[in-house]
This record gives structure tokens, C-alpha cells and sequence, in this order.
């Protein structure tokens, strides 16, 4: 039995006393199995039951004709810092300042009252990688993982250390791949000098380093195992050195961009190696990335590799959701749905070890985005979106803005 | 060919459009100048065979849609639409596909600013004075930029490549037919006008400001196109008088031609269309009053992110509004985007246009319509599939001057169509096979030629993919 009916948001206030809600045969993109319908039981926020026939004293969301997944991850972006990309002042991804590398922490900058916040959310982002950028060092420190509430947005200001070694790694290396190469290995070393001889080195007893004490200190966690090393690199040769760097050094490494990652895509299945990627991607933007290709991320799926995507495109940030449609078209050549949902949803919140967020599970937080067509359709749109257990407004800067002059246009035909 | 630059044609022509600026009209004028036909077009169809779609649901490009039903292509011209034609041509079955017109993209950079992004390609804008409209896009064009074909496989069979926004005045764009071709005369789109790259706002005042030249401002911009239009008014002014003393026997010389001026006055008299770049819609609404001033009609603003605030203007001066589904937030005047701009531009009857400028984009510009009805149907503007299909081909024709021989799957209109293996409004859509007058340039299940750039370049045996 369905008793209420939500019929506005004006009686939330009044059946939240129930602190549930019932989501009414909904068909579940889970990223696991294949869709199916079912009713979803919201209970103070957590998933508390899914099947068929429930029934709830709280309110109904009917899901007939419409689609449930988790909410959607952007595995490269920087929300929370840039506001308007061609203004410095709002700008605070990218430093120039070599004195702090691999400890710059992005997390630090994060606004979470960014306009591209609620936004992004309206489209059913919930969850994102913010990546920093150095423009004068091949590391630009550790990337956060935010969740897309402004009242609790960094979940984990650390959930990977980012080094350039793509085109402008080269070129800040001094224009080799092969300085770039050299300038992470010998950064690494000096790293396991630092924890072998700290205290020489603080008393400044110890030859020069080639990155301050505090760098060399957030290196550590990278030198354990426990913090992946994100690598950005195009070209298939390079990829294959960095993996085995990685393995020498025991490290645990995700690689990001990636572009000619399908042509080595059984070694990386074998080193166990995610790739960060956006599918979208076919044209050969520079001479590294000459394999770019739209089936890559179904060549990388096949052969096992761990993928999670970015996109779309180069605007990652201000429209950091449409990283669905460069999943959708990833799954237009060749990737199966649930492989394309996972990159947009489990994979990332596993690697990042998020675990309790990205999946359809029973006791999860309800992080969640109720469509009104395929998950992964360009046309479709988010009618309810779930964050960390909260339903979110849909309403955004934008929104506004396009409400204001549909009235306006309304007025003006109106005379 | 391209249309003959006749002077005089010009010259009869600007006396039409510019008696508001208070010129006497002239009668008829004795053809007796004309430039020769500069970079002509050497663009031929390859031979094609006449073939009938059968059973196909169309997106007419006009706002209609024609269910389960056949399609005849002959002489590379859609011949004839209807029911259970009657025809011996070559049959494809069509049933449980789509078709639509050839899509169009009306600001590409393709060829000017190709794949590889190297500086020895970057070709797209000549940023070394305010005012360049003597430049010609076309001249910089790299036929091999394997994005040609990408976009090809993606169902773009003509486009527009435009000069960057650096400048008030960038160059003269060219409409190119997305045909493998060794030189860019081979891709040219015949009898197609030529636009003039504009643009507004932040870009120009940055360039040149930064070289502490004039614009350093919108208002320094603003001067910099009325100066270049009180010249341009004086050049034709000049041509004018020669013609004239032609007219009355005079033994004169001819005056000196002028790039910058010659384009310009192409404007003035209605051969050239103004494709601006503008973002901010206060910009647009000044950009329309120069138009006035100087007696001339902008045919597009693209980019237009903020096209929806002045919609009802946009569609009283019938100037189209090309626009982006939602990209924003890379600069200031990009800021006020909104996803329901093509739907309300649309709605306010104005002309409403998809664009990419991007080379990844262009690719999947059905998706972007896709975006954009979305959103307005969200608003409650309640526009259908077939509808919104004009902003990517009959509306995009119109902005280029071509909306007689392409942009819409009608008889006597040249043969460019889509054959797609689903509704083009979904995502996991892709062309089937895509023909340009009529002759197959991508085929999803066939061999298609790939650019040279492509060949032996993943190693010696296997091709870019």
C-alpha cells in the first residue's frame, strides 16, 4: 500500500516526520547487474530496503517511466576552484610556485559556495576528483575528493598525489620525457632519504634535495602504497615506462588521460593499473596522444582494466556532469552500459575508497539520481538528486536565470 | 564556381541596402568591370548512382517529420518523397532508421586550427591588427586535418571554418563541403557567400589591449568598427564614382583594390554575411545599431550565450542566434548561460542555431539539440524532436546563405543526408552512412578514406584509427 502522494515540496516538511521515502518501481541502473525494477525505500537517508511491493508512512516518488542510478562521479576536475576560467582571481587549481609541490594540498583552496556547485548537482553530479596543476613542476600535489554539499564537501583532502607527465610534463622538465622520467625517480629516492635521515635533514645537515622537507614529506604515503601516485601521460611507451617505475618503487599508480592506454591495454590489466580517462577523446590533440581513439575505453573494459571517466571534453569543470554523455558514447562504441555506469559511479568511489557511496546497496547513504529517461541519455534530466543521504535542491544559478526570462519572453509575447 | 566578384554587381546592390545612409541610387550600371574569380572552387561530385531509401523515418530539417517513408535520390538531388515510389534506382531498406539532412556546423575551426594542435598548424587568426578582414580563412585551411573525417562520421557534410575572435574584423570565413579533397578549392561549396568574422567583447580588448593598442575597451571596440565602416562607406563611395563616369563614357582607370575595403564592402552590399562573434546580449543590441548606422544586416551572432535575454530583438531583425547547448563559465561574458538558450531563442520565433567550435564537438552535434530540447521541454516550452532538428540543418543553412540547396531532405535540394542506425536524439546514435550530392563519403560499415596525416603513423603498417 502507497498511502501518500507527494504532491508538492510545500508537504515535505509535513511527512518527514516518517523520515522515509518510498521511490515507487523505478527501474535500478545498479552499475553491477543488469537494470530492473523495483521499489527503493528511503530511511532516514540510507537505503534501507529494495523489492518489490514496499509500502511506507512517509512519501511516494513515483518512478514509473523513470530510471535510478548512483549518483555520477567525475573522476578530473576543478569545481570548487575556478569560477570563471579566464579570471585569474577566481582561479586557485593551478600554481606556479615550485616551493610547494607535491604538499600543495587543492583541498585547502576548495569553495564549496562555487556557483558550479548546485549546478552540476542539478545534473546529477554528487562526487568529484579535484585535481591541482603546477605550471612549473611535473608534481602539483594531492587531489581531494569532494561530494557536491556545501556543508560537507571535502570527503578525503587526499586521495592521490598528481604528477604531469604528459606534453607540459616534458616541457617543465626541461623539454625531455626522459627529465621528467628522472626528476620523479630521483624525487622518490630523496623521499626514502628524508624518512631514512630526518632529522639531519631538518637540521640541515644533509646535502641539498631537489624538494623542500615538507614535499618530501607528503611523498611519504606515496612510498608506502597508501597514496596513489596519478600519473598524466598519453603516449603507450611512456605509460609502460611509468608502470614500471611503479612496480620497482611498489607503488600503488593510477594512470589519467591515458589516450594511447589501449594500445598496452594488457599490460595494464596484468600491473593491475585504473585508468582515469575521458572516452571522448579521439583526436590526436598532440603528437602523444596520435592513437586517440572512440573505442578505447571498450578496448581497455575488455581486456580488464579499471576504468573511470572524465569528460566531457576539456571542460571538465563547469560542466564536469557531462561526463554522462562521454560515457554514453563510450557505450555507442562498444562499452556495455553497466561497464560505463561503474566509471561513473562504483569504480571511482572504490579506488578513492569511498566505498559506502557509488553503488545501489542496502545501509548506504542515499547518494542517488532519480532520471526521467536513461541514465546516460544527453536528453535525459535528474527530477530528484540524493547527496550523502540528503535530498538536494535542483535549483541553480542557471535555473534562475532561465526562469526570469521565460517570463520576460511570456510578458513580451503577451503585449 | 563561385560567384564572379563583380564590382559593378556590388556596387548596383549596395545602392539598394544603403539609401538609408542617405546615398542617391543609382540605375542600372553597364557590366563592364568584373574582378576575375579568385581561389575558384574545383569542387565535382564523384560519379553517383541514383538509390531510393526505403521505409525511413525523417526529420525533414524544416521542422517536420515523414514517417515510413521512401526516399529518392537522383542525379545527386533528393528527386522525389513519398509512399511506395515508383523506381528501379538502387534500394537501401531504411526501415528502423533514421534520416535526416546532411548536418551542418556553422562555426568550425577545422583545417585553420587542426589535429595535431602544433604551433607550425596554428593557422586560424591573424592576430597582429584589430582590424584583418582582408584575410581569408580559406588560405589557411589544411585539408589533411584528420578532424575533417571525424566530423564526417559524425554526419557533418558542410561547414563553416571561420577566423579566431582575436580581432573586430577576423577575416573572411569560407563554406567548405566535408569532402576528402588534396586542396581546399576541392572542398569549397560553390555559389556559397562568404561571411565576415566579427567579434565582440572580451577577446579583441584583451589582444590589443595588452599590446597597448586600440581596443583596450568594449568602447575602444565599438570605435574600431565604426572607423573600418566609415572606410569601407568611402571605398565604395570611390568605386561608385568610377562607375559611374563608366556609365557616362569616361576614360578612367579603375581605383586601386583594397582587401580590407573590398570585403568589407562586399558587406555594405549584401554579398558578404556577418557572422559576429558576441556573447553578452547588451553587446548584440549595440552590435545590431552599427548595423543600422552603417545601412547593413548581421546575418548570425554566435556563440550568443546570452541570445535568450534579448530573444524578441534577435527575431524582430532577423539575426540568428548560434549557440552552444551548455558551455560556459571559461570567461566572463560566458557566464549567464542557460541550457534552455536555442529553446528560448526558438520560442521568441527568432532563429535558433547549434554550433560547435571544437573539433570533438562537431562530432556529435545531434546530441547537443539533443541537450537543448531537453532543457526547454524541462522549462515547459514544449518543442518536438522534429522541431529542434532545425537548428542543426535548416535553420544553420540559413545562416550561411545556403537554405535553398541544403538543410532540409526536400525535393530539389542537393542529396546531403544522414542515414542514422537509431533516432539521432539518442546518445548511443551513430551515422550509418552519410552522402554529400548524393555520393557516399562515410560508410560505418565500409572502408572510408582516411587523411594522409593518418597513414602509417601508429607504425609503418596500421593507420590512426
Amino acid at each position: 500500500m502507497k498511502r501518500l502522494v507527494l504532491l508538492a515540496t510545500g508537504l515535505l516538511s509535513v511527512h518527514l516526520s516518517a523520515a522515509e521515502v518510498l521511490i515507487d518501481n523505478v527501474m535500478i541502473y545498479d552499475g553491477q547487474k543488469d537494470p530492473y525494477q523495483a521499489d527503493m525505500l528511503l530511511r532516514d537517508g540510507v537505503i534501507a530496503e529494495i523489492g518489490q511491493n514496499l509500502t511506507t508512512t512517509g512519501s511516494i516518488i513515483d518512478g514509473r517511466g523513470k530510471t535510478l542510478s548512483a549518483g555520477i562521479f567525475n573522476g578530473n576536475t576543478h569545481l570548487g576552484v575556478v569560477e570563471v576560467g579566464a579570471i585569474k582571481d577566481t582561479v586557485d587549481y593551478r600554481s606556479d610556485n615550485i616551493d610547494y609541490t607535491a604538499s600543495l594540498s587543492v583541498a585547502e583552496a576548495i569553495n564549496p559556495y562555487s556557483v558550479l556547485i548546485p549546478y552540476n548537482r542539478s545534473l546529477g553530479l554528487t562526487r568529484a576528483l579535484v585535481v591541482p596543476e603546477n605550471d612549473n613542476h611535473i608534481f602539483a600535489g594531492s587531489a581531494a575528493l569532494i561530494q557536491l554539499r556545501d556543508d560537507q564537501m571535502i570527503l578525503n583532502p587526499s586521495v592521490g598525489m598528481v604528477v604531469n607527465l604528459g606534453q607540459h610534463g616534458k616541457d617543465v622538465a626541461g623539454g625531455s620525457r626522459a627529465t621528467g622520467l628522472a626528476m620523479l625517480r630521483t624525487a622518490l629516492d630523496e623521499a626514502k632519504e628524508f624518512a631514512a635521515y630526518k632529522s639531519q635533514i631538518m637540521k640541515g645537515e644533509y646535502r641539498d634535495l631537489s624538494l623542500s622537507y615538507h614535499d618530501l614529506a607528503a611523498l611519504q604515503p606515496v612510498l608506502s602504497g597508501d597514496l596513489p601516485l596519478i600519473v598524466k601521460v598519453d603516449r603507450a611507451a611512456d605509460i609502460l615506462r611509468v608502470v614500471e617505475l611503479a612496480q620497482q618503487y611498489k607503488l600503488s599508480l593510477v594512470l589519467m588521460s591515458a589516450r594511447e592506454a589501449w594500445r598496452v591495454a594488457s599490460e595494464l590489466a596484468n600491473a593491475k593499473v585504473a585508468v582515469i580517462m575521458d572516452p571522448i577523446n579521439n583526436l590526436p590533440m598532440g603528437y602523444d596522444s596520435l592513437g586517440a581513439r572512440l573505442d578505447a575505453a571498450a578496448i581497455l573494459n575488455q581486456a580488464g582494466v579499471e576504468l573511470v571517466f572524465t569528460g566531457m571534453g576539456d571542460d571538465a569543470s563547469h560542466n564536469a556532469a557531462l561526463v554522462r554523455q562521454s560515457a554514453a558514447n563510450a557505450v555507442a562504441h562498444g562499452l556495455p552500459v553497466t561497464a560505463a555506469i561503474k566509471a561513473i559511479t562504483s569504480t571511482p568511489a572504490r579506488l578513492f575508497n569511498a566505498e559506502k557511496f557509488g553503488g545501489i546497496q542496502i545501509g548506504q547513504p542515499a547518494d542517488l539520481v532519480i532520471w526521467d529517461g536513461h541514465p546516460l541519455e544527453a536528453m535525459s534530466i535528474p527530477e530528484h538528486v540524493y547527496v550523502a543521504g540528503k535530498a538536494m535542491s535542483l535549483v541553480s544559478r542557471a535555473s534562475r536565470l532561465a526562469d526570469r526570462y521565460l517570463q520576460r519572453i511570456r510578458a513580451f509575447q503577451g503585449n | 564556381m563561385l560567384k564572379p566578384f563583380n564590382l559593378l554587381a556590388i556596387i548596383a546592390a549596395t545602392m539598394a541596402v544603403s539609401a538609408c545612409a542617405g546615398n542617391k541610387p543609382i540605375e542600372t550600371l553597364p557590366e563592364v568591370v568584373s574582378q576575375p574569380v579568385a581561389f575558384a572552387t574545383t569542387y565535382k561530385p564523384a560519379s553517383h548512382t541514383d538509390f531510393v531509401i526505403r521505409n525511413v523515418d525523417v526529420y525533414v530539417g524544416n521542422g517536420a517529420q515523414l514517417d515510413d517513408i521512401d526516399v529518392l535520390v537522383s542525379g545527386g538531388k533528393i528527386a522525389r518523397i513519398g509512399t511506395g515510389l515508383d523506381s528501379s534506382a538502387f534500394e537501401i531498406d531504411g526501415s528502423g532508421l533514421w534520416l535526416t539532412p546532411g548536418l551542418i556546423d556553422v562555426h568550425s575551426h577545422m583545417g585553420v586550427y587542426p589535429q595535431p594542435e602544433t604551433s607550425n598548424h596554428s593557422d586560424g587568426n591573424e592576430m597582429t591588427s584589430p582590424t584583418t578582414a582582408e584575410v581569408w580563412a580559406e588560405h589557411s585551411v589544411w585539408p589533411q586535418d584528420p578532424a575533417f573525417e571525424k566530423a564526417r562520421a559524425g554526419g557533418i557534410t558542410t561547414v563553416q571554418v571561420l577566423p579566431g575572435s582575436a580581432n573586430l574584423f577576423g577575416g573572411r570565413s569560407i563554406t567548405l563541403k566535408n569532402v576528402d579533397s588534396v586542396t581546399v578549392q576541392g572542398m569549397k561549396f560553390p555559389d556559397a557567400p562568404y561571411g565576415l568574422k566579427m567579434a565582440c567583447g572580451e577577446n579583441p580588448k584583451r589582444v590589443y589591449g595588452s599590446k597597448g593598442q586600440l581596443p583596450s575597451t568594449r568602447m575602444g571596440n565599438v570605435a574600431g568598427y565604426r572607423k573600418a565602416w566609415i572606410d569601407a562607406a568611402d571605398y565604395r563611395d570611390t568605386w561608385q564614382k568610377y562607375a559611374s563616369d563608366i556609365k557616362a563614357g569616361k576614360d578612367v582607370k579603375p581605383p586601386k583594390r583594397d582587401l580590407k575595403l573590398e570585403t568589407l564592402m562586399g558587406v555594405l552590399n549584401g554579398e558578404i554575411l556577418i557572422q559576429n562573434h558576441c556573447y553578452r546580449a547588451d553587446e548584440m543590441a549595440q552590435m545590431i545599431d552599427i548595423g543600422k548606422e552603417f545601412g547593413y544586416t548581421i546575418r548570425a551572432f554566435h556563440h550568443a550565450v546570452e541570445a535568450y535575454k534579448v530573444a524578441p530583438l534577435l527575431a524582430q531583425e532577423d539575426v540568428c542566434a548560434v549557440m552552444w547547448a551548455d558551455w560556459w563559465g571559461f570567461k566572463q561574458e560566458a557566464f549567464d548561460m542557460v541550457r534552455e538558450n536555442i529553446a528560448l531563442v526558438d520560442f521568441a520565433k527568432g532563429c535558433a542555431v547549434i554550433h560547435s567550435d571544437d573539433p570533438i564537438q562537431t562530432q556529435r552535434l545531434n546530441q547537443e539539440i539533443a541537450k537543448a530540447l531537453a532543457a526547454g521541454n524541462k522549462l515547459g516550452l514544449n518543442m518536438d524532436r522534429a522541431h529542434a532538428m532545425r537548428w542543426l540543418t535548416l535553420n544553420a543553412a540559413k545562416v550561411i546563405g545556403l537554405e535553398d540547396k541544403i538543410g532540409s531532405v526536400e525535393a530539389g535540394k542537393n542529396a546531403d543526408l544522414v542515414l542514422w542506425d537509431q533516432d539521432p536524439f539518442s546518445s548511443f546514435a551513430k551515422p550509418s552512412k552519410v552522402w554529400i550530392d548524393g555520393v557516399v563519403v562515410h560508410d560505418a560499415a565500409g572502408q572510408n578514406t582516411t587523411a594522409d596525416f593518418n597513414l602509417g603513423i601508429i607504425n609503418a603498417e596500421e593507420d590512426r584509427p
